[in-house]
């Protein structure tokens, strides 16, 4: 991994830490630990569906694993992260609930480790807060940072919601799909961007925040 | 059954893609450029130029190959693109090729005098140049799809 994406890999690791902190009701043990180590391997998965879309076959080039740079799938690496952390809280869904708002914090920071890879313009602009290139007369949307400071709204907001099974985690993946949607005509793109798997995300986090309640709800997977 | 289900895993990607020994057969020589012929090559395509410096040992370049084939397809009536494979041979240069099956013109260029002509350095290096032939902007190292886009994008409102 280069040092711009290990700076943004670190931004976005100590806003989940302080978001664990921040919002600590209803966590497992050692939730920060927790958050990380799904993040770490939804990176991983997200890198190898990548490189197999890209028809690099990641047994023959383990090397080309740590190529963050390469490209990392978006769909992959969020099932990689919310199955890893299912798995080490043992299936409970009020754990996953109870850390989305760090979740979202840490994801904040890696959209907005930006500032760090110098990968944060998208599209022309002529806004008053548009920014340039070095050298350049191009002025541009800041979009990593849009998507950063709306994902930051979006675990305050999430935060303030009582614990009913699915409907933190839910609405958090409504959120995360809707800041990617709405940033994604901003961004420059080669490959079209991921729209369709946005949209997925928003329709299953708003079926996961309206059913599961209904579902799931019970005394004892309840968080008082 | 669980214990067979990483056994199938590893099955399912080692038969999946990027098949090792890629048939050259079909992948003529690359030509042999110096960077005067590069220079003067740039100066009459009369569009910008995104310029890939790469080699069939650089293991970065492999992750940049699939994006900038991406890239290629999406501005190839506004953009021209030309690999330079420096410090390499012609048979792992043509398995390179075929393997990603990288569409674009492609030079030769043992010595690495193209690249040392626009003061990179390292393998790969992507050059930006408008379509007068001039340097625009130089990234050394791996570029991602961001980086790659936002230089075209540039290339492109200098000559809309």
């Amino acid at each position: 991994m280069e040092f711009t994406l290990l700076w943004a890999a670190l931004t976005a690791a100590a806003l989940g830490w302080f978001g664990t902190r921040l919002w600590p009701d209803g966590l497992p043990d050692l939730p920060a630990d927790r958050l990380l180590g799904a993040g770490a391997i939804g990176l991983l998965v997200g890198r190898i569906s990548a490189m197999i879309a890209q028809g690099t076959n990641p047994l023959l080039h383990p090397g080309d694993l740590l190529l963050v740079r390469g490209g990392v799938d978006t769909a992959g690496a969020t099932i990689g992260a919310v199955a890893a952390y299912l798995w080490s809280v043992r299936g409970e869904i009020r754990y996953l609930d109870a850390i989305t708002p760090a979740a979202l914090l840490a994801l904040a920071g890696w959209h907005g480790g930006c500032l760090w890879r110098g990968a944060c313009l998208g599209t022309a602009s002529d806004l008053p807060w548009a920014v340039a290139e070095p050298g350049s007369v191009v002025s541009r949307h800041p979009v990593e940072l849009y998507a950063a400071l709306a994902l930051v709204a979006a675990a305050w907001t999430v935060a303030r919601l009582s614990f009913r099974p699915l409907a933190r985690s839910g609405l958090g993946l409504v959120a995360v799909g809707m800041v990617r949607l709405l940033t994604e005509p901003m961004r420059l793109s080669l490959t079209g961007g991921a729209t369709g798997w946005y949209i997925a995300a928003i329709a299953v986090g708003l079926v996961a925040a309206l059913v599961g309640p209904r579902l799931l709800a019970s005394p004892s997977r309840a968080v008082t | 059954m669980r214990r067979l289900l990483p056994i199938a895993v590893v099955v399912a990607l080692s038969s999946s893609c990027g098949a090792p020994g890629a048939d050259i057969s079909g992948v003529p020589d690359l030509p042999e450029m110096s960077a005067d012929e590069f220079e003067a090559k740039l100066a009459v395509l009369d569009r910008p130029a995104v310029v890939n410096v790469w080699a069939s040992w650089c293991i970065p370049c492999r992750s940049e190959a699939p994006l900038l084939n991406a890239a290629f397809e999406v501005h190839r009536d506004q953009v021209g693109f030309i690999g330079v494979d420096v410090q390499d041979n012609q048979s792992d240069a043509k398995a390179f090729l075929a393997e990603f099956d990288l569409r674009f013109e492609h030079v030769f260029d043992r010595s690495r005098s193209i690249p040392n002509r626009f003061g990179g350095f390292g393998t790969p290096i992507t050059f930006f140049f408008d379509s007068g032939g001039e340097l625009v902007s130089t990234h050394n190292g791996i570029i991602d799809e961001r980086g790659l886009a936002l230089g075209i994008d540039e290339l492109l409102h200098l000559d809309p």
